[in-house]
């Protein structure tokens, strides 16, 4: 009886959906380690039941979820491993050497493919939950393959290797929308089928693993990622009829072998010699797309620079290895069907973005994150080189118009080239513009870079410079943009006169307007009168006395605004009538409100400090001005 | 001891001689001790030796063997007296030995030594003549015989040579005496022939007896060697060899078996690809997961806002300041990132938490419980109901029109009169003020001799009297109006003489006529705090709160009569009223509204409003809904035929409210409260029941100044016009009109 009583109790309710998390272990038969890999894995996670039977202390699993474990191949996968282990080290023990190796040929393997489809039904499903499993990568790519960290090369070169052809990817279909520079590393957007796909990279620089985190929780979810990235790579790669992986498989394992050679000793020349041909060969396609005018000489130029550099960077072979990859070279697709490509079912912002930098080249310098700028070039349709070997023209072509430097002073300047510091970029993107380049010029404190990812009218304050940026996205609007290649000046001169009309022209706009909706609530009050059934003798009246006034009426209007502040404006009355649970969640609404209000009147209160600091730098200056002026009429 | 340790070593080499005696008994040549040794250790050298040379070189060994025997021919004459000496030695053995068993060891049978020597070949031992037996010989020493032959005749002792002829024989020339032994069993001396002493030199030699046999013929090796190893034993092939293995047999199946099962693999798996197109060419998102739970994906990290660039604009950067004061902050309240701004690109550092943040993001990925939380993201506009436009339900009143004044200390009670055309007041400066409602002007100022209470006119338009509560006292009033009956108020007013008689200890009020005015005056025992007239004029409450069973009194004017009509009370009582039409008297103590039948006489209902102290009510003209104001700001409205329980319950003053009104003709009413506010309601109340009585916030009517930390005092609505009088603690009256 008492049994049954029990079994009734769990039929239903919290305790029969949920367990906790040690319960669900002791059904498992598995120990916490193993269990907490399986849950990365299978993406369990824990739930809130409405009530916590067995404590508020304790994490609580569905027993659904649970039960799907309970089911996993991996268990028994997880617990072969197991065996094999112990197997191994007993033969070990016994030096049953034979037995070793035999075992260790027969290492049981498994995939996580069923699991990718598993979590992600649908391509959608996967693109939607792409942001964590892309920064990762990109973290991992970073990684010292040190053995210190227990951090596997392998691991590293495939995530490596998998965002450069996201990387790839996205610089080929242009859909890279947003792009930001922060402390702490580089945030990109791009949509990709409809998904707002966010990720963020670190800046190129090398990164210190601390003490203080598990390595093998993150390194299990870098497992399962490059499993679901590399799906989705696929899915991609096919989307666009390319084949997948991009280079040949034992080109790209050559390819890795040579990367960790290259990390641990530079001095490799033979793998050189045969890498080098390799991107000879990716730049002769590439400057085919790119620079028909101007291929002969880059070929020789190139390959001239290939017999004389011996070393180059990781960086250089590994963007080369990506930048084919958009090219399609590899399998054989010419620039013609880059034009027709996907015509049709380009949208207009695509468009937009594909044609911001056409016609325009650049050159990298070597102090800027070149793998960045590649890619924001390249997916904005424009032309880049850089600084080193194999490059695909040199610093002295002259149909670069944009060199990128980051540096105080510039040795040789070219006169047919604007120096633009590697944030005009990262703002033209932004801003789907191309913004005057004097405020980036070379040895100036850029103007501040804003983030793409604010609504400022939202978030209630505009900065000042997003003020001008959207002012010249208005006046690009209104009118034919300027060409590229002219000067800086000239642009902001052209800038400001279309700004200017503009300005008149929404002046005049926004008196129409006025008009207009004044006449528009009229009318519409005539209609609530009609509608509530007040005689039309009565509104005549005042719509005579209306017509009458004529110009009065917004006049009046006017002045009996702040008559009406004056009165309790007709919400306040209303709160009377709220119920209580509707006015603490207004006022709680109303805590939080002011809190934001705080913020930006402190924004507001260190601008005006700042400004007031700058005018009292700027009016000696302005004291030197006159009397330089008052010398020279003087001497005049 | 080493006395006792030599014995026992002679005892043990006695023991040995024995042993040498037992085994000459069992046929082992009965060599002398010594000789026997170097027999053995000489054959078990040889045996060695014959053993290292078969192992290490099988061709060697003949050679060295044929070397030693050349070496044995060419030392011959030497060994010759080696041998003379050995057989010396032999035959003094005999000689010991016969002499021993003479002696007396009886059990031991004399032997031949003839065939001691050639005992170990059977064929060619020559049979002994003597047929005696192994017997001591001294039992032959005094007969003529030494034994008998096989015939059985008597073998006959020969001549005993003398010592001279035996040295001539020996001194003859012929080499042979050095071979000839006597036999002393069979008496006869024996020649031994060259073989025979050689064989013996050989013996003592250590090497094999027999010069023939050559211990080091070449090796024949019938092993068939190629493809074998080391043969360890030439025993034939055994049987078990031919037969198949079981055990062989059982690991076969197994191997099978699991070659079968797929345990084993013989070939290698091919290489499947490790990409391959997951999905279909749906891009529809699932909302399930595999479980059959809905899915909540992870909720997305915020995105970096302007303060987390590079080169954030300048007001995004604290200042050191408040850097500084971040140190003073509780730490849940610090912000985690603090801005910074960079000149160029080339100047920013790796973040340093950048792994950290990842990680952590991986702990809230697998380690946070995640539910669905409905967030509201709404306006906070769209929160406040949408009520009509006041400006549809207009009249109302609106504007503050005019303001009476002349009180000196803040008016408590107003009160307008039936007709509309007059404003009754009573103030705290002792006063109460007659004014005309349209003129604002005083028409009569009452001084009395105490701060009055409340006031309340006689509903009757054609009486002119104002009830008046003074303290304990309760005075009807006769305003002498021009519209009113002198004749009817007069006799109203003329003292009862019934109830004077009346008069006595036990009565719960006194009526009596007051002094100065033209009033009645009825006393109470305790402070009367609230008047209300009964609708037709003739019936007035008063309620004394402290005055416990008799807080409620009800007043007859025409009869000047008093009763109490209840024996007890619940609560501290507020305020009496009566219905408008029915025969019911609510009463309002501190929490709930009681409303009694006055006919049954019995408690009909009880109102719970849910406040904490009521101060105030009012009753809709038609009496079916109620509104109570109270302390904490609120107002109740019942509507009496849903429920007890309030229909609404509005929120609107920040104070007490002091006092609460209906119109009596337009659907309005208002509330006053010590915020120095006026609240006016739209209150629709429909004929038809099903319809819900509609409540619209009209306006709030300012105007009013705070004295002494009270505001308004009373409100009360003119009585046929859409207009609302005020009276605050500032000692103004107010009339608000549309």
């Amino acid at each position: 009886m008492a049994k049954e009583r029990k079994k009734l109790k769990k039929k239903e309710g919290n305790a029969a959906k949920y367990t906790t998390r040690n319960k669900a272990l002791n059904r498992l038969q598995i120990k916490l380690p193993e269990f907490r890999r399986l849950c990365i894995l299978k993406g369990i996670h824990p739930r809130e039941p409405k009530k916590k039977f067995e404590g508020s202390h304790k994490t609580y699993y569905h027993v659904k979820d649970i039960n799907f474990l309970a089911h996993e191949p991996l268990l028994e996968t997880g617990r072969a491993l197991k065996v094999y282990k112990k197997k191994i080290k007993k033969a070990q023990a016994k030096k049953n050497w034979s037995l070793v190796t035999r075992l260790e040929a027969n290492k049981p393997s498994y995939s996580l493919d069923h699991l990718v489809k598993e979590r992600y039904p649908s391509f959608i499903d996967a693109l939607r939950d792409l942001d964590d499993p892309l920064t990762m990568l990109h973290l991992f790519a970073t990684f010292p393959a040190e053995a210190s960290y227990k951090i596997p090369a392998e691991t590293v070169n495939n995530c490596r290797r998998l965002s450069l052809e996201w990387q790839a990817y996205v610089a080929r279909t242009h859909c890279l929308r947003k792009t930001f520079i922060s402390v702490k590393g580089i945030y990109y957007q791009a949509d990709v089928a409809g998904q707002k796909i966010t990720w963020l990279t670190p800046h190129v620089l090398s990164q210190v693993v601390p003490n203080d985190i598990d390595i093998r929780v993150m390194l299990t979810f870098v497992e399962f990622y490059e499993t679901l990235v590399g799906f989705v790579n696929f899915k991609l790669y096919h989307s666009l009829g390319l084949k997948y992986p991009p280079i040949l498989d034992s080109k790209l394992e050559a390819e890795a072998a040579e990367l960790y050679a290259v990390m641990r000793d530079l001095g490799k020349e033979a793998h050189e010699a045969s890498e080098k041909e390799k991107d000879s060969n990716d730049f002769n396609s590439l400057s085919d797309t790119d620079t028909n005018h101007a291929q002969e000489p880059v070929n020789t130029e190139s390959r001239l620079a290939e017999s004389r550099a011996r070393l180059a960077s990781l960086q250089d072979r590994l963007s080369k290895m990506a930048k084919p990859e958009g090219n399609e070279k590899l399998l054989g697709v010419t620039d013609d069907d880059e034009n027709m490509e996907e015509d049709e079912n380009e949208d207009d912002d695509t468009r937009q973005c594909k044609a911001l930098f056409k016609d325009l080249k650049f050159f990298l310098g070597r102090e800027v994150p070149r793998e960045s700028l590649l890619l924001l070039i390249r997916a904005f349709g424009g032309v880049a080189s850089w600084a080193g070997d194999n490059a695909p023209f040199e610093e002295s072509d002259e149909d670069i118009t944009h060199q990128i430097v980051d540096r105080p002073t510039q040795g040789h300047i070219f006169l047919s080239r604007e120096y633009v510091q590697p944030q005009w970029v990262y703002d033209c993107v932004n801003n789907r513009l191309l913004l005057p380049t004097i405020d980036y010029l070379l040895g100036r404190v850029p103007p501040p870079h804003l983030s793409p990812f604010v609504d400022n009218e939202k978030e209630g304050y505009v900065p000042e410079y997003a003020e001008t940026l959207k002012r010249l996205q208005t006046a690009k609007e209104g009118k034919v943009l300027p060409l590229p290649g002219e000067e800086g000046s000239k642009d902001t001169e052209q800038f400001l006169e279309s700004v200017v009309a503009n300005r008149t022209e929404s002046m005049e706009e926004l008196r129409k307007t006025q008009k207009q909706a004044i006449l528009e609530k009229t009318y519409q009050e005539e209609l609530t009168k009609e509608i509530a059934g007040i005689p039309f003798s009565g509104s005549i009246q005042t719509m005579d006395r209306d017509e009458v006034d004529g110009e009065h009426v917004v006049e009046k209007e006017a002045y009996s605004h702040p008559e009406t502040m004056d009165e309790e404006p007709p919400s306040a009355i209303a709160k009377a009538m709220m119920p209580r649970k509707a006015r603490k969640l207004y006022a709680a609404m109303q805590i939080g409100k002011q809190k934001k209000q705080a913020e930006i009147d402190l924004l507001k209160e260190r601008k005006r400090k700042s400004e007031r600091k700058q005018n009292k730098k700027v009016a000696p200056e302005i004291e030197f001005q006159h009397t330089f002026e008052s010398r020279c009429k003087a001497s005049g | 001891m080493r006395s006792s340790e030599k014995k026992q070593v002679e005892e043990s080499k006695k023991a040995a001689s024995n042993g040498a005696v037992v085994s000459d008994i069992n046929g082992v040549p009965s060599v002398p001790d010594s000789a026997r040794e170097d027999i053995s250790n000489a054959t078990s050298e040889s045996e060695d030796e014959d053993w290292h040379n078969s192992s290490s070189d099988n061709d060697g060994d003949s050679s060295s063997i044929s070397d030693n025997t050349d070496e044995s021919s060419d030392e011959d004459d030497e060994d010759t007296k080696a041998i003379n000496e050995a057989m010396l030695d032999y035959m003094g053995a005999l000689e010991e030995r016969r002499q021993r068993e003479a002696l007396g060891s009886e059990e031991e049978e004399p032997r031949s030594a003839r065939t001691e020597v050639e005992s170990d070949s059977s064929e060619d031992e020559v049979p002994s003549r003597n047929t005696i037996g192994n017997v001591p010989l001294h039992w032959y020493k005094d007969e003529q015989h030494i034994g008998y032959d096989l015939a059985g005749k008597k073998i006959k002792k020969k001549e005993k040579q003398d010592q001279i002829d035996s040295f001539l024989a020996h001194t003859d020339g012929s080499k042979s005496w050095r071979r000839k032994i006597y036999d002393e069993y069979n008496d006869e001396e024996v020649e031994l022939t060259k073989e025979e002493v050689d064989m013996i030199r050989r013996i003592r030699a250590g090497r094999i007896p027999h010069a023939e046999v050559n211990a080091y013929e070449p090796y024949v090796d019938w092993f068939d060697w190629d493809g074998k190893g080391h043969p360890l034993s030439n025993a034939p092939e055994p049987k078990r060899r031919f037969i198949p293995s079981k055990w062989e047999a059982k690991k076969v199946v197994k191997l099978v078996r699991a070659i079968r099962n797929g345990w084993i693999k013989l070939d290698k798996p091919k290489e499947k690809p490790k990409f391959y197109l997951l999905w279909g060419d749906d891009l529809k998102a699932t909302e399930k997961t595999a479980n059959g739970l809905t899915y909540i994906p992870p909720p997305k990290p915020k995105l970096p806002g302007h303060e987390e660039s590079y080169n954030p604009p300048v007001e995004y950067i604290p200042t050191q300041e408040e850097i500084n004061s971040y140190a003073l902050m509780y730490e849940e309240d610090r912000p985690k990132f603090i801005p910074q701004g960079f000149q160029s690109l080339r100047q920013v550092p790796a973040y340093s938490e950048f792994i950290k943040e990842r990680f952590e993001r991986c702990l809230d990925l697998y380690l946070c419980p995640r539910s669905r939380k409905k967030r509201i993201d709404i306006d906070p506009e769209s929160l406040i109901p949408k009520l009509p436009k006041p400006k549809d339900l207009q009249p109302f009143p609106n504007i503050c029109y005019l303001e009476y004044h002349g009180h000196t200390g803040p008016v408590v009670s107003i009160a307008v009169d039936p007709s509309g055309m007059w404003l009754a007041s009573g103030s705290m400066d002792q006063t109460v003020r007659l004014w005309e409602v349209q003129t604002a002007r005083c028409c009569r100022v009452w001084s009395l001799d105490g701060p009055v209470r409340h006031i309340a006119w006689n509903p009757r338009k054609d009486l002119g009297i104002l009830a008046i509560s003074l303290q304990s006292k309760v005075l009807l009033l006769d305003l002498e109006l021009g519209t009113s009956d002198p004749d009817e108020v007069s006799k109203l007013l003329a003292l009862n003489p019934s109830v004077m008689d009346n008069d006595g200890d036990g009565a719960l009020v006194t009526w009596m006529k007051h002094e100065n005015l033209k009033a009645l005056e009825v006393k109470h025992s305790q402070e009367v705090l609230s008047i209300t007239w009964h609708h037709k004029g003739d019936y007035f409450t008063s309620v004394a709160p402290d005055a416990n069973t008799r807080a409620v009194l009800v007043h007859q004017l025409s009869k000047q009569q008093t009763q109490n009509p209840f024996r007890k009370l619940q609560g501290r009582v507020v305020t009496a009223m009566f219905h408008p039409s029915r025969p019911f008297l609510f009463v309002a103590t501190k929490m709930h509204v009681r409303v009694y039948n006055l006919v049954k006489q019995q408690l009909s209902k009880k109102l719970m409003t849910g406040l904490h102290e009521i101060t105030s009510m009012a009753i809709h003209s038609k009496g079916d809904n109620l509104i109570v104001g109270s302390k904490e700001g609120k107002i109740c409205w019942f509507d009496m035929d849903l429920s007890t329980q309030p229909y609404k319950t509005i929120k609107n003053h920040h104070e007490d409210i002091q006092a609460v009104a209906f119109h009596t003709a337009y659907p309005l009413f208002a509330s006053c409260a010590d915020d120095s506010t006026v609240h006016v309601f739209h209150g629709m109340v429909y004929n038809d029941l099903l319809q819900n009585p509609l409540i619209v916030p009209l306006k709030i009517l300012h105007g009013h100044s705070k004295t002494g930390g009270r505001g308004i005092l009373d409100c009360c609505f003119h009585s046929n016009q859409p207009w609302l009088f005020s009276a605050g603690a500032d000692s103004v009256i107010k009339l608000f009109c549309d």
